[in-house]
Formats: structure tokens, sequence, C-alpha cells
């Protein structure tokens, strides 16, 4: 038996403004990781175009993709994806030690950890904190570097209904106060009033 | 660039510190047992070789041996040219032996053993057989009815030769035939150098042949030299050489031919087993990063993720792999030289060469340190490439 092609994305055209809070919604299967995980430069189409800051990024290095994932893109997954020896304060500052000294991460760390409300939960190693809180370190350590857009994959799809509403309101908080593009996905329908524009996804089209 | 170098050393300060402390001192156990493993065998070999050479040298050639020339039976005037051998510079003593061609009788077994005669007093300057006697004493200059037996001819509960006279002891008699000549000696002493072929010999005075063979006064078949500084026996011997002796000189090594065949057969099997070692060495190296980073997909993934470049996930694990294998290897230079070494100083290996212990040759040993660090860090290298050019979905997604 040979592998079937799948088109997961087909005809998907759309346009992301600064300072939108963008929800991609669907059934299982339906393309939205898969989209995410092309808008994000984790993956790459097999046709097509994507456009940052006017730059297709799909025919640029590998090399200039990583970079641009480091500067200018913050990615939340589903399951917080924190490195296990590294404490909170750690983790987030990771991204930026790669652009900055220490002096300069780690005060920055602290504020974004200070942002999403875990000032006192910096020293914590990820075993240490609840599911919420290691996703509010995933949501810091993708501010870090400040990026233009964030992209969250079902941020909120391991975590109870309270810890979920929590990371909602800080994406909110993001996107309301400091002005942040935010590209979520969910599969809460009571989630999808947080966005100020909405897409549905089904068979791998927008319906 | 400027900064993004420290972050594999972050990474892997902080995993060392609060990763599995129990994985870690695994691993480096691991890494210690695989250098031990590749620097034992060879330390063996280089003990056997040693012990060997020295029983050789304390036991039987000296460090410089002389023989007649070519066509001539026995050194003539041997008390003379001790004396001028003891004179030239650089030699410590000097002893000279007539190998009697004695056919030799105890009860009723005959064996034809080497039986040297010599000055004891000379001997015991050149030789450690004075010291090595298990049973009994050494010979006197005046003693000219005592003989020593090596403990291969005079037997004993663990001697397996059998053409040994197994329970002659000190007080018996034994009896020397040479051209028409008969006497008869009582063992003085047994001694036991643990040097095979030395514990087959048998030794008279000199005095006591002059008494016996007054045609072999002053004659020797060869003449066994100590000299003062170890390694300088090439420089002896053309000292020697130019003081026209009239003699064949040589250095112990010469004499040495089994040994020397033993020691090649030696080198070609460690050469083999460092090879095998080495082998099993990336094996196991490279199996135990290759599960570590297989277990760490994900992780990695998401390193890639967040932009953190391949090269610098691929120098988290190079520098992991070359802490392990550079603590593996002071550890287990710890283990050789504080455990190995002393035990088997302690309980030598007991073979017929001579007791071997472990000797080290630092060069060879600092080689296969370098070859350990290497492998371990080609091991850790390859599987790392592997990983960080792995689709970045797969890996986060754990496919």
């Amino acid at each position: 038996m040979g592998e079937v092609k799948v088109r997961a994305l087909n005809g998907v055209t759309l346009t992301i403004d600064e300072g939108d809070f963008f929800i991609i919604t669907g059934r299982n299967g339906s393309g939205k990781s898969t989209l995410l995980h092309q808008l994000g430069l984790l993956d790459r189409p097999d046709r097509g175009m994507i456009t940052l800051q006017n730059k297709n990024v799909l025919k640029i290095s590998e090399k200039q993709r990583s970079a641009l994932r480091l500067r200018e893109l913050g990615y939340i997954f589903q399951e917080y994806a924190l490195v296990a020896e590294l404490t909170a304060l750690e983790n987030v500052m990771l991204p930026a030690m790669m652009l900055e000294p220490s002096r300069v991460c780690r005060p920055r760390a602290k504020d974004s950890l200070e942002k999403v409300g875990l000032k006192d939960k910096v020293n914590n190693l990820p075993r240490q904190l609840s599911g919420g809180e290691q996703q509010k370190v995933a949501i810091a350590r993708a501010l870090i570097n400040n990026p233009s857009v964030l992209f969250a994959d079902e941020p909120t799809a391991n975590l109870d209904s309270i810890a979920a509403k929590e990371i909602l309101g800080v994406f909110k908080a993001l996107n309301e106060h400091d002005n942040h593009t935010i590209v979520m996905i969910t599969h809460e329908q009571d989630e999808t009033h947080y966005a100020n524009r909405l897409i549905n996804l089904a068979d791998g089209r927008i319906s | 660039m400027r900064y993004e170098a420290r972050i594999p050393f972050f990474l892997i300060a902080r995993h060392l510190v609060r990763g599995s402390k129990w994985q870690l001192v695994l691993i480096i156990f691991l890494m210690s047992i695989a250098f031990i493993n590749l620097v034992f065998i060879t330390s063996l070999f280089n003990g056997i070789i040693k012990s060997s050479n020295d029983q050789i040298i304390d036991t039987s050639t000296g460090d410089v041996y002389i023989t007649p020339n070519e066509g001539h039976d026995f050194i003539e005037d041997s008390g003379s040219t001790v004396g001028s051998i003891e004179d030239t510079s650089g030699v410590k003593a000097a002893s000279a032996r007539m190998l009697v061609p004695a056919n030799m009788k105890f009860e009723n077994k005959k064996g034809n053993f080497m039986t040297f005669a010599i000055d004891p007093e000379n001997e015991k300057e050149v030789t450690i057989i004075s010291k090595k006697m298990v049973s009994g004493s050494y010979l006197d200059a005046d003693d000219t009815d005592s003989i020593i037996l090596g403990r291969q001819i005079a037997g004993g509960p663990d001697v397996e030769n059998i053409s040994s006279f197994k329970t002659a002891k000190v007080g018996d008699k034994v009896t020397l035939s040479f051209d028409s000549i008969k006497h008869e000696f009582m063992i003085k002493g047994i001694f036991d150098t643990n040097y095979i072929e030395t514990d087959y010999r048998a030794f008279i005075t000199q005095k006591a042949l002059k008494k016996i063979a007054p045609h072999y006064n002053d004659k020797a078949t060869s003449i066994a030299i100590k000299i003062d500084n170890k390694g300088e026996e090439k420089k002896i011997v053309s000292r020697l050489k130019d003081k026209d002796l009239g003699l064949s000189i040589y250095p112990w090594q010469d004499m040495a031919g089994m040994m020397k065949s033993v020691e090649k057969s030696f080198i070609s099997i460690d050469v083999l087993l460092g090879l095998v070692g080495g082998m099993i060495a990336a094996v196991t190296i490279f199996i135990v990063i290759y599960i570590d980073i297989s277990n760490k997909r994900q992780q990695i993934g998401i390193l890639r993720a967040i932009g953190i470049k391949p090269y610098l996930i691929r120098t988290v694990y190079v520098l992991q792999s070359t802490f392990y294998s550079v603590c593996g290897v002071i550890l287990g230079t710890g283990i050789f030289f504080a455990v190995l070494v002393p035990y088997f100083k302690a309980h030598p290996f007991v073979l017929p060469l001579g007791d071997a212990i472990l000797i080290v040759n630092y060069p060879d040993f600092v080689l296969r340190a370098e070859i350990v660090i290497w492998v371990a860090i080609i091991s850790g290298l390859i599987p790392a490439i592997f990983v960080t050019r792995m689709p970045m979905l797969d890996e986060i997604l754990g496919k």
C-alpha cells in the first residue's frame, strides 16, 4: 500500500492584521493545526504563499525561518512544552538569551512572568507548577522577544475551566493592552467570543 | 551570535545539576568501564612483558650478556675478564658462569639439567637467585660439595614438571656425572624465582668444579653483567666492545628471543582487542546518547520551534558526551590507579614467565583516554545531527 496524499488545506486565503485576536475553529482533521503550523513557520506547504510583513516566508532559508521564529513569532503549544530542567524564569529567558546579554534578558523574563501573573513562581521548575501555570510560563516565553504574532495551538485543551479562563484572560489582556496579534486554535465554542476575527475550517477550506 | 554561544553551556549546566543523578552516575560509570576495558588488557600485557623481561634480567642474563666468540667453547681467563669488565664505567657487577655438561641423578631418577659453576658472591651481585631460596640456604664461596637446585628440578606439591625429582629436599644427595667424572653433592638449598627457565637450573661453586674437574678452572661459558643505570645497556655494550675482549657482547634484549616473539604477539593481540574494545565503547556510548536524545526529541523540537538554532542543540549533545566521557575517563583512571593497580600489585597474576602486575604506558594510556573522548563526541554528534534534521513537527508531535 502506498502513501495516500491528503490535501489538508485547500484554497485558504486570509489576512491577519496587526492587533487582531484571530481564532480558528473546526472539527478534528479540518486542517486548523496544519494552517497554524504553516503560519507559525513550523512546516512548509507544498504550494501557496505566506507573507509576513510583505516578505514571502516560503522563499527564505531554514536559517532565516529560524531567526523569524525567534524574533517575530511566538508559539504556544497545547502541551506547555517547557524544558523540564529549567526554572520558569530560565524557560522564559531562553529565547532572549539568543539575542541579549543576561543582564537584559533576566529582568525582561521577570517582567514577562509578572505579566502572566507568575511573579512568585520564577524559580519553580515545571514539575512544581500546575498545568495552567505551565501554560502561562509558555506564554511568557513566547512573549519574551516581543514578537509580532503569537500563535496558540489549543492552549487551554489540557486545562480545567478556571485555568482555561485565566489563560484566555491573559491573551485578552495582551491583545487589548499591548496590542499583540494573536492567532489561536480552539475547539471550545465559548472561547470564540474573545476573538475580533473568527474563521471556521472544514475539510481544509474556510467555511 | 555573540550571545547564543552560551546557550549550550547554559542548557548542559542545568541538565547536569537538575537532571537525574542516577542516570548521570550510571552513564559516567559505563564510560569509565569502557575506558578501563581499553587500558586494562594493555597494562596487563605490559606487566607480563615487563615481568618476564625483569625475570630474564634478574635471574638469568643480567643487563648485558657475554658469550665466547663463534668457534670457541669457553671464555678463557674468566677471572681476569670479569675484573676487566667490572672496571668498565657503568658496570656494577659481573658474574662468570661455567655450564657443566652434567647428568644429574637423585635416588633412581636421572635428568639433564643445566648446572652452572659460579662465584656465589659475584652471582649475588648480578642476579636475585640468592634472595629466592625457599628452602635451605644459598651457596658460600668455599662450598665444594654443595649444590642448590631450582624448584622445577627438586619438585614439590605444586610442581607439575614430570622430569623433576619430585621429592628432593635440603640435605639429600644428588650425583653429577660428566666427562667420566662422578661427584656427589648435598642439596644445600632450593630456590624458586617463579621464572620457569631459571628454576630448571642448578648451581655449584667454581671452587667445587675446580676440585672435581680442574681442566675447567678459570673457564666460563657466559658472563652476566649488571649495570648501574637501566636503559644504558647499549652504551655499556659499546664500551665493552671498545675493550676488545675478543668475546661476543649483547644487551639482554638480544638474548630474550622467545620473549621478543611473545611481545610481538601481545602487541598484535592488544591492537586487536583495542579495536574491539574501541568499537564496543563506541557502540555503547552511541546507544546511551541515542536513547537520551530519542527521549528528548520533543524537547529538541520545541527548542527548534522557539528559534534555537540546530547547531546549538547539536553542541549541547556534543558537550554532554564530552562531559560524560571526560568524567568517565577520570573515574576510570581513579578506579584503575586506586583499586586495580594496587590490587594486582598485592595479588599479581602468577604466570610461568613471572608474576604479572599492571604496568601503565602513559602515552598509550593518554591515547586511549583520547580515543574514548573522541568516540563519545562522535557518538553524541551523529544522533544529534540526525535528530535536528528531522522534520520539526514530527519531533514536537512525537511522530
